[in-house]
């Protein structure tokens, strides 16, 4: 074995051995550029992959996606954080960019969420329930806890409690209610102990086919609509928007309904 | 000002305080006197809470607090109410997590203590117990202390594991950093920065208590 | 070892640390644990406290027993009457010197306490020093408080651990003159651990050898120093001229035994123990071993003269060791001391041939041990 130090050539290797990862590491973002970071809400968390194997497929071009809560998500862009498009779970958070001047343009509704009332399994509430049912579980005890998103900051949240305040029952369910940070974090307590919850139908249509409980949507009536606005920011390059026409276009929107969304008429 | 969440997060600190200071007591008294073969096991263990991530924690204690599982389906045969989302699952959570905040600055103090000190009490006739009371405890009392306020003042600092099994319930596990949190989402910058200067404040003060009392204690016999 | 009063020992134990040790201490006698480090002594100690339990035991003091592992019967130190201090004196730093003593005094009435501990403290020369605390005092003084504390108990006991090794020469000196000075009003059995033969000697009435666990040899500091049972425990108390040697004859009617040792024929007291023709280890300690002196010879030159050239000679202060090689071989060589005064008179130096005389009641004969004993 030849000794490191008479061997000539060894420093040189030994610094190319140092720098070449390097090269690699800070060119990174130069070939990245071409990927632009989009901001969706966690809600969206199942149906964006295959919106952008899609896009992918159509355009050849591919976008990187970043998931969070809505305000989260919000915070982070006015904090500079370098997204080129936020597809939000409502409206109010889209405003706040907007009137930051933070938007390339204004926004506009790619989605309509649905809201529903998930019972798991091993929930004392029997399956396939019916909405009648929820005020007589309430009083004879055998709902103890039900989940939904926080209505302080999350939509879907924001919604049940509109739902439950429609059916008279948000007084007295005070006590049993379980609030997650996001309507994710609401589906995973309802699995985890909750005796119901009230998710979007995206996640329910996911839980449901893993059977672990059964659903039936309210109606939307009960509810202000949950509209998913998003939203071009400044820095948008063109994938971004691309990526942003792509999703007004028939193959995403039936994508989005086959997801449990649905979608805008072409005059919203 | 949530006033409510405020005394919450005091309820749960002053409870995890009071249920973990003893029996860390007893647990660092062992290690740091007993020679046995496990114990650079049990040290790991102990320290465990520290390196691993409150989602790992939380993870843990959501299998361990369902239903299903055997703790928290005999809980709920029990007390009829599930273990989690409730303040005894925050806890008990709370428990586990302080586990090293109480055992390693008394394990210090104990272990700072020349054995010789307690057989020498011993041979002046001290029962075990009055060896504890008049010469252990006054030689200690400063790991213990420091104990105490590290564990209370984490307590009042811990999110992450309230966050994924608590269930942000007002009056019940909706701490004051869950409160913060929650304000930050919504926008209510004010709220935010109120809150977070109170607890800024309280926590400073309990770390200041600390070191203030070491100071002092080291100075007495050098 | 039948003693009804006073402290007896018996230890036995295979592992973590062998043991076999068996004495007994009567009241006012002080007995001195010597050995190297390793050797167990600080345990036997423990052991006869309660801090630490043989497999197997019999410890009882006045009639009391104390461990006994046939009867499964072992008290805890706190119901031991002993009074112990530590190496270290484990003095316990928030406490004042008078804190410490009094904490010993659990079965005074607690109006006595202050009273008696402050005699206490005046016994051992510590007076006005009872509020200090032990960060405050000296080395010395620590040590002394560490004995006051011992004695509070009204121990039956008193067990020594290595209490002078902490400190100076000087104070050393200090503290072992008021420990002898105290024993005249001590009506306990004394256990002293020490590693030192010399200290142990000074103080000891008995003087017990341990070597590994095993007590090799008890006795009083003058035989144990001057005839010592065996190779081993001559080393072990520091005497290093230990040769073979083997019995030619024994002369009962001039008292004599003759020893042939390389080409001499020594003569030593008569010792009938060993067979003529049996093979013997023989010890001389130095100062039975003396100088034949050039300048102004003595009338001992006939008395086992043996001859040889100086292989070391080493100053320390006002003495010299010397090492003598006998017959110029370097096989057989005796240490031996001289003042300064006799090695600058005769122009001592190394290589310089010389003689000496090995006093007959000097030599002390010893079955052989095992060569690497």
């Amino acid at each position: 074995m030849q000794n490191a130090r008479s061997d000539p050539s060894k420093p040189a290797r030994f610094w190319l051995a140092l720098i070449l990862p390097m090269w690699v590491v800070f060119a990174i973002p130069v070939f990245a550029a071409d990927k632009p970071l989009i901001a969706v809400a966690s809600s969206l968390n199942g149906v964006i992959g295959p919106i952008s194997q899609g896009f992918a497929l159509h355009t050849g071009q591919q976008v990187r996606v970043s998931f969070g809560a809505s305000g989260s998500l919000t915070r982070q862009i006015v904090q500079g954080a370098p997204f080129e498009l936020f597809l939000s779970a409502d409206k109010s958070y889209v405003d706040i960019l907007i009137d930051n001047g933070l938007a390339a343009t204004s926004s506009e509704i790619y989605a309509t969420g649905r809201l529903v009332l998930f019972v798991p399994d091993n929930s004392p509430l029997p399956g396939n329930p019916a909405l009648a049912e929820l005020p007589s579980a309430l009083e004879d005890g055998r709902l103890q806890r039900l989940a939904i998103a926080n209505p302080e900051h999350a939509p879907y949240g924001r919604a049940a409690r509109d739902a439950l305040q429609f059916l008279g029952l948000w007084q007295t369910i005070q006590g049993k209610l379980l609030f997650g940070e996001n309507v994710a974090q609401a589906a995973q307590f309802t699995t985890s102990g909750a005796d119901a919850g009230i998710v979007s139908l995206s996640i329910a249509q996911d839980l449901a086919s893993s059977g672990q409980g059964t659903y039936i949507l309210l109606p939307e009536s009960w509810h202000q609509p949950l509209h998913h606005y998003m939203v071009l920011l400044s820095p948008a390059g063109k994938v971004a928007r691309a990526f942003y026409d792509y999703l007004k276009q028939s193959g995403a929107q039936q994508i989005f309904r086959k997801f449990g969304f649905s979608t805008p008429t072409p005059s919203q | 000002m949530d006033w409510l969440a405020f005394s919450l997060s005091l309820q749960l600190a002053a409870w995890t305080t009071i249920v973990l200071i003893p029996i860390a007591v007893v647990v660092a008294r062992v290690i740091a006197w007993r020679r046995f073969a496990a114990k650079g096991f049990i040290e790991a263990l102990v320290a465990l809470p520290l390196v691993l991530p409150p989602t790992v924690l939380g993870y843990y204690m959501l299998t361990v607090f369902s239903k299903n599982s055997l703790l928290g389906g005999a809980y709920q045969s029990l007390f009829n109410q599930s273990l989690a989302f409730s303040f005894e699952g925050l806890l008990l959570a709370s428990l586990v997590i302080n586990i090293p905040f109480a055992i390693q600055p008394m394990q210090r103090a104990f272990e700072a203590m020349p054995g010789e000190l307690r057989e020498a009490a011993w041979c002046s006739g001290l029962s075990r117990w009055q060896t504890f009371l008049r010469i252990e405890f006054p030689l200690a009392w400063t790991g213990i202390l420091t104990a105490a306020v590290l564990t209370f003042a984490h307590t009042l600092g811990e999110f992450g594991v309230v966050l994924m099994v608590g269930g942000n319930i007002p009056g019940e596990t909706k701490t004051i950093a869950i409160a913060i949190y929650d304000r930050v989402q919504a926008f209510d910058d004010r709220q935010a920065a109120t809150m977070s200067a109170l607890l800024l404040m309280f926590s400073f003060v309990a770390i200041g208590v600390i070191y203030f009392v070491n100071d002092r204690f080291k100075q007495r016999f050098h | 070892m039948q003693a009804k009063h006073g402290l007896r020992v018996h230890l036995e134990q295979a592992a973590p640390i062998p043991l076999n040790v068996s004495f007994d201490c009567r009241p006012g006698e002080l007995v001195a644990l010597v050995g190297p480090s390793g050797s167990g002594k600080s345990t036997v100690l423990r052991c006869i406290a309660g801090l630490n339990t043989p497999t197997e035991g019999l410890v009882a003091c006045n009639g009391d027993e104390w461990l006994n592992t046939d009867r499964g019967l072992n008290q805890p130190p706190q119901k031991r009457a002993i009074g112990i201090v530590f190496q270290s004196y484990a003095l316990f730093p928030h406490l004042s010197a008078l804190e410490n003593v009094t904490v010993a005094m659990q079965h005074v009435a607690s109006d006595q306490r202050k009273t008696r501990a402050l005699q206490l403290l005046r016994t051992v020369n510590l007076d006005g020093l009872d509020k200090r605390r032990p960060h405050q005092l000296s080395g010395g003084q620590r040590q002394r408080v560490a004995l006051a504390r011992a004695l509070a108990r009204e121990p039956s006991a008193l067990l020594l651990d290595e209490p002078f090794s902490s400190v100076d020469q000087a104070t050393r000196r200090k503290l072992q003159r008021e420990l002898a000075g105290l024993r005249g009003s001590m009506a306990h059995p004394i256990i002293l651990v020490t590693h030192d033969v010399e200290e142990a000697c000074l103080l000891a009435d008995r003087v017990c050898i341990l070597y590994r666990g095993q007590s090799l040899d008890i006795g009083s500091p003058t035989k144990i120093l001057n005839s010592p049972r065996h190779k081993l425990a001559a080393n072990l108390v520091g005497l290093t001229n230990v040769f073979r040697g083997k019995i030619i004859a024994h002369q009962a009617e001039r008292n004599i035994t003759l020893l042939s040792w390389l080409d001499y024929e020594l003569e030593t007291r008569h010792c009938s123990r060993f067979a003529a023709g049996s093979t013997v280890d023989w010890v001389i300690p130095p100062q039975h071993i003396l100088l034949h002196q050039r300048v102004r010879p003595s009338r001992g030159e006939r008395e086992n003269p043996v001859h040889g050239s100086i292989d070391e000679l080493v100053v320390l202060g006002e003495a010299a060791s010397v090492t003598l090689m006998v017959d110029d071989s370097s096989d057989a060589t005796m240490t031996f001391n001289l003042p300064m005064h006799v090695v600058q008179r005769n122009q001592l130096k190394v290589r310089d041939n010389i003689s000496v005389s090995l006093r007959t009641e000097g030599i002390h004969l010893m079955p052989p041990g095992v060569e690497n004993g």
